[in-house]
């Protein structure tokens, strides 16, 4: 009886007569979201940098929409960028320039020359140690651009999101560094090509709003700049560092005169030369 | 048995699907190639309520960007707030929703900064995926 009493008591207090309904756990309060001015420092320390850097088709339109009319395609000139070389960041380097080519050119370019670019970005990503995956990616377009399977329009979707979504996820075998050298080398290759663009109309204003860059030139010289353990600095490395810390004080200018385009222009030729 | 039930609620995964919100934004990242959009970047995080990631972004004078984000379905209320180089407000996301986006063409080519707030979360201590792209025209 005792035990029977006992028993109702506890289902009671527990809630368990078969009857209540279980509240569901409440949701959390809203936290209201940021401030209207946040300090410049706590912003700069706290944010990452993935979505920093222009794509080299991003260059192209905004070169455009400054009332440049010449297609950047028509300037991407035939390279052999090596990619069994020692040196992981200068395979990186290499393999963004490849890409921005790539990109650039995929509209209009002959099949023959789309694959070679595609096929030295695949070799530069398997030396950078980035899996079998982006590998499988490129023969499947390649093998699409052979067969004329697919439009132009759609592989230009294809290659931006490989550029922009694909391969900043990639973890390489060759760490951190080479997300980001593989997109300095896009936007050194898009940056002499749109600087070259610029010359050739003449056109300062354009040099101020599409060259002035100094967070992006930093944010190069950041990764350039660190050497790994007892590694000799390479001469590509060398010289792409002393590009991008002139390219930071030039974007830096509140205003770019035709000379200081050039000087792009002559700065990023050296990298280039070297690859 | 309380020490296996506490055992149990920590080997459970933190409610988040990065997937699921990547599956989302990508779908708006194609059908936005149809309207004339490209992509810049897209990427994930994992956040708790109350957390934002930052992202610095170059932007173009006289282009439009478009920022968007896709929070899986254990965020009730994303927001997207867009500052400038100094620190200062430019525009911000007021829908009460998981997807919100933020429209912006620059006056001239700077750098911004985007916070991505997991505003409101469905579970106290849970976590969501927030998927975020960049994207232009």
């Amino acid at each position: 009886m005792l035990s029977s009493v006992l028993l109702v008591g506890l289902l009671h207090l527990s809630g368990c007569d078969g009857d209540a309904p279980v509240e569901p756990p409440k949701p959390p309060p809203e936290v209201p979201v940021g401030p209207e001015k946040l300090d410049i420092a706590a912003l700069s320390a706290a944010a990452v940098n993935v979505a920093l850097v222009p794509s080299p088709a991003e260059m192209q339109r905004a070169l455009e929409k400054n009332g440049i009319a010449t297609g950047l395609s028509g300037m991407v000139t035939a390279k052999v960028l090596k990619m069994d070389v020692e040196n992981k960041d200068v395979i990186a380097v290499r393999t963004g320039v490849a890409l921005a080519d790539a990109l650039l050119t995929v509209k209009d370019a002959p099949p023959e020359t789309l694959t070679g670019r595609l096929n030295t970005v695949k070799a530069g990503m398997a030396a950078l140690g980035g899996g079998s995956d982006i590998a499988a990616t490129i023969d499947d377009i390649n093998a699409r651009v052979v067969n004329n399977s697919v439009s132009r329009d759609d592989l230009v979707k294809e290659l931006d999101e490989m550029h922009g979504a694909i391969i900043p996820e990639i973890k390489f075998e060759a760490g951190e560094r080479a997300v980001p050298l593989i997109q300095a080398g896009s936007w050194l290759e898009g940056s002499n090509l749109v600087s070259s663009a610029i010359i050739n109309a003449n056109n300062t204003t354009a040099g101020t709003e599409l060259l002035r860059q100094p967070q992006v030139a930093d944010y190069f010289i950041k990764y350039v700049s660190v050497e790994g353990e007892g590694k000799a600095p390479d001469e590509v490395l060398k010289q792409l560092q002393g590009t991008l810390t002139r390219l930071k004080e030039i974007a830096s200018k509140p205003a770019l005169t035709l000379e200081d385009v050039k000087e792009v222009k002559s700065q990023t030729d050296a990298v280039l030369a070297l690859l | 048995m309380l020490s296996a039930l506490l055992f149990a609620a920590a080997l459970a995964p933190a409610h988040a699907d990065e997937a699921s919100a990547e599956a989302c934004l990508k779908t708006k990242i194609w059908e936005g190639y149809n309207q004339g959009w490209a992509v810049r970047t897209a990427t994930n995080a994992t956040l708790a309520q109350g957390e934002h990631r930052i992202y610095l972004v170059t932007l173009y004078a006289g282009t439009e960007y478009k920022i968007m984000v896709c929070g899986d379905d254990g965020i009730v209320n994303a927001d997207i707030v867009l500052y400038d180089s100094l620190g200062n407000e430019v525009m911000k996301d007021t829908a009460q929703d998981r997807e919100p986006v933020v429209s912006y063409k620059a006056g001239s080519t700077d750098t911004y900064y985007v916070a991505v707030h997991a505003t409101k979360l469905k579970e106290a201590g849970g976590k969501a995926g927030l998927a975020t792209a960049v994207t232009y025209k």
